[in-house]
């Protein structure tokens, strides 16, 4: 089932278009990644979703019916431009922004204590916030958004400004969520990030959806057949069991305990026989498809090759 | 508890809180205090300093009759100019009246600082008396002082209000003008403490990037509207606070003071002296104030002209603040707000300017036109009301300014939600509209 469907937006500002025809679907209970260069659109799209900004033409749907204004108790938003008011105590401005978010203040201390305690930072209910770092103040901050526990979590660069302790603490409790249930839009650069955490992705690039799908469907389907064999034997008897099948990388490199090749068998219907011929000739240790990174499909995304 | 509720709650306790909202609380009222009395202090220094005129009549009869008072003191000389002139004196200046003063009424003085229109006046006005008083000597009219101390006469006018109802009362244009120049005063003061207040509150977001977060929870207009009511609750806050302190300080002051004198007027009014006490301490309270001290003991105009005072300075101040708030609303940082707030502190002004004019003349088109009129109304309708303008205008004035400033909070959230996309450019009025009338 979806939770969220775009269809057909488009945003013009004056000068460009930030947006043209955009449209994709987020399935309930998954972990989807924006993708894009900067510039391409990907905030503007959250904004949109978030009504913040209104689409020139198309619509945004949240479950079966288009979003609405009180659909933002249903959203949590934690923006890549992300501040909390400095003079305000810790404590009684995380209460203000779930009251804001239709959380009585009862409900919303209550809920706060226990998170303050889940995250080891209870002393700072009655600190200022000029007086955490950066990094603290991160955390209230994405307290702050999850709090008032939404269907749909939109994260923008969540995890810029974390130290790789708090990200990783941020990435499980961002998995926590997916698991009971939440729905995550998870926008980023760091392509490392999305593989781990990531089960769809949507690259944008120049204001249009360039790829849209599963992140193992889109990763096998980039993959160039290229696979890797380690083996023991001669290499001259493996180059030449292939000859006709497959072509060899010249020069790629591998990193084995064992001597090491890679081949491109551009026939899928080739790699069993390829499979078969190699194991007559060599002693195959390990054989197996060389997937391509997110890094390496956004890099040749973004500049066309796809 | 709405949302604009819950913005209100938090922008009130954050500036009740702050140490300079306390401090301004506690220091406003003393430093008021410390200013009259420096003031009055000032005066008292000043008065002691009398300009010493040496004098030479040569006529012979005006030197000795020449008055001194706190600013001036006179002294008869044979000094020539020239001598007066070379001579090391510690006197202002010299006096010099030729003997056919009867004949050419005309004096020269010469001081070696300028000398001042009230130094002038005051040796014009005793010359000319003195002059005058000797001319009419020369008819040789018997008992002449004490006719003169017969005819003179000083006349009073005591002002009625027709009505067609009740008994014709009297009215004062001095209570209404002191109501409406108060007002306009603490206007323009509280416009531009308290509308600068909800100027940087609307910039407060954008300075502290909680502005993303904001939008996605909260619509512009409930932001602006929370805040603009949440500072007027500090500003009331405030007001009550120093209104008690003086209430306790004035009260102690009237009841020692006053007392008689409020009896005095009322039966001045009535007609007849319930005592003869009274009936002496009558003469001496000349009938304008009179009429104010009425008009003030009179519960029935009284809370007339505190309900539209209520009515038209929040109003005004509501309608204001929106606008301060639509400035912040335009711009990312403080330094960038100077230029479109002159025009509205520019619109104050010509309103408290224009009072004036009223005061002159509270039925002419100027007067009802700009007590109709929302950007002037609060403070020219104040002007009016004393003079009791029809139902409907008053009611008209009042409608009018309160829909502009809800249309105004309207206009500054446009311009909030359309400034989020514009990060650090300065918008020009152009550019301004053109954000109104963008889809966002």
């Amino acid at each position: 089932m979806d939770l969220l469907r775009v269809e057909h937006v488009t945003k013009k500002y004056a000068q460009h278009t930030a947006l043209d025809d955009v449209s994709l679907t987020i399935p309930k209970g998954s972990v989807y990644g924006l993708l894009g260069p900067n510039g391409a659109g990907k905030t503007t799209l959250i904004r949109i979703i978030n009504r913040i900004t209104a689409p020139d033409s198309g619509q945004v749907w949240l479950g079966d019916k288009p979003i609405a204004p009180q659909d933002v108790y249903r959203i949590g938003y934690l923006p890549e431009e992300r501040g909390l008011y400095k003079k305000m105590k810790v404590g009684e401005q995380a209460i203000y922004f779930a009251q804001l978010k239709g959380l009585s203040r009862k409900e919303a201390t209550v809920r706060l204590k226990e998170w303050f305690v889940r995250f080891q930072i209870r002393e700072w209910w009655d600190k200022k916030v000029e007086e955490l770092s950066k990094g603290m103040a991160q955390k209230v901050q994405f307290i702050v958004t999850i709090l008032h526990q939404p269907e749909l979590l939109i994260f923008d660069e969540p995890f810029s400004g974390f130290d790789p302790i708090n990200a990783n603490l941020l990435k499980e409790e961002i998995l926590r969520l997916r698991d009971k249930g939440a729905t995550v839009i998870f926008s980023t650069h760091n392509m490392a990030s999305v593989e781990e955490i990531c089960d769809h992705i949507t690259l944008i690039n120049k204001s249009r959806n360039i790829l849209s799908g599963p992140l193992d469907e889109i990763r096998h389907k980039h993959g160039n057949n290229i696979f890797q064999v380690d083996y023991r034997g001669e290499e001259s008897a493996l180059r030449e069991a292939v000859a006709g099948l497959a072509s060899v990388m010249e020069g790629a490199e591998t990193e084995s305990v064992y001597n090491s090749l890679k081949i491109q068998i551009p026939c899928n219907d080739d790699v069993k026989t390829a499979i078969g011929r190699i194991n007559e000739r060599v002693e195959i240790r390990s054989f197996r498809e060389i997937i391509p990174s997110m890094n390496d499909i956004f890099i040749k995304a973004v500049a066309g090759e796809l | 508890m709405g949302k604009i509720g819950i913005i209100i709650r938090r922008e009130f306790n954050e500036r009740v809180k702050k140490k300079s909202f306390i401090i301004s609380t506690i220091l406003v009222p003393v430093l008021f205090i410390g200013g009259i009395a420096l003031l009055i202090f000032m005066q008292q220094y000043t008065m002691s300093e009398a300009k010493l005129i040496k004098v030479l009549d040569r006529s012979g009869m005006i030197a000795q009759r020449l008055e001194d008072n706190a600013s001036v003191r006179f002294e008869a000389t044979d000094q020539s100019y020239d001598q007066f002139k070379t001579d090391e004196t510690d006197a202002f200046g010299y006096l010099e009246i030729g003997d056919d003063i009867m004949e050419r009424p005309s004096v020269r003085l010469s001081s070696f600082k300028a000398s001042t229109v009230e130094l002038e006046s005051s040796i014009s006005d005793q010359i000319s008396k003195i002059v005058e008083e000797e001319k009419l000597k020369r008819y040789d009219i018997e008992n002449l002082p004490q006719i003169m101390e017969e005819v003179k006469t000083d006349v009073t006018v005591q002002a009625f209000q027709i009505k067609e109802s009740a008994d014709d009362k009297e009215s004062s244009s001095s209570l209404a003008m002191i109501a409406a120049m108060f007002s306009g005063l603490l206007m323009f003061m509280f416009v531009t403490i308290y509308g600068g207040m909800v100027m940087q509150g609307v910039i407060e977001e954008k300075s502290s990037k909680v502005l993303e977060v904001m939008v996605s929870s909260v619509r512009p207009y409930e932001l602006m509207m929370g805040k603009i009511l949440g500072v007027a609750l500090v500003a009331i806050t405030q007001l009550l606070i120093w209104a008690v302190l003086v209430v306790v300080v004035g009260s102690v002051l009237m009841q020692t003071l006053m007392g008689d004198m409020v009896q005095a007027a009322q039966a001045m009014q009535s007609g007849m002296p319930a005592d003869p006490m009274l009936a002496a301490q009558m003469s001496n309270l000349d009938s304008e104030t009179a009429a104010i001290i009425n008009q003030v003991t009179d519960p029935g105009y009284m809370t007339m002209l505190l309900g539209c005072f209520l009515v038209f300075f929040v109003g005004g101040y509501l309608l204001y603040a929106a606008m301060f708030a639509a400035i912040g609303s335009a711009v990312d940082n403080v330094q960038d707000t100077q230029q479109l707030q002159t025009p509205v502190t520019v619109v104050l002004m010509i309103s408290y300017f224009i009072m004036f004019n009223v005061m002159r003349d509270p039925y002419s088109a100027m007067a009802v036109w700009g007590s109709i009129i929302p950007l002037t109304s609060p403070i020219i309708m104040m002007a009016r009301i004393a003079y009791e303008p029809p139902v409907w205008q008053v009611v008209l004035s009042a409608v009018l300014l309160y829909a502009s400033f809800v249309g105004m909070v309207w206009f500054a959230g446009k311009i909030y939600r359309v400034g989020i996309f514009m990060y650090g450019k300065k918008p020009s009025f152009k550019e301004l509209f053109k954000w109104v009338r963008y889809k966002y």
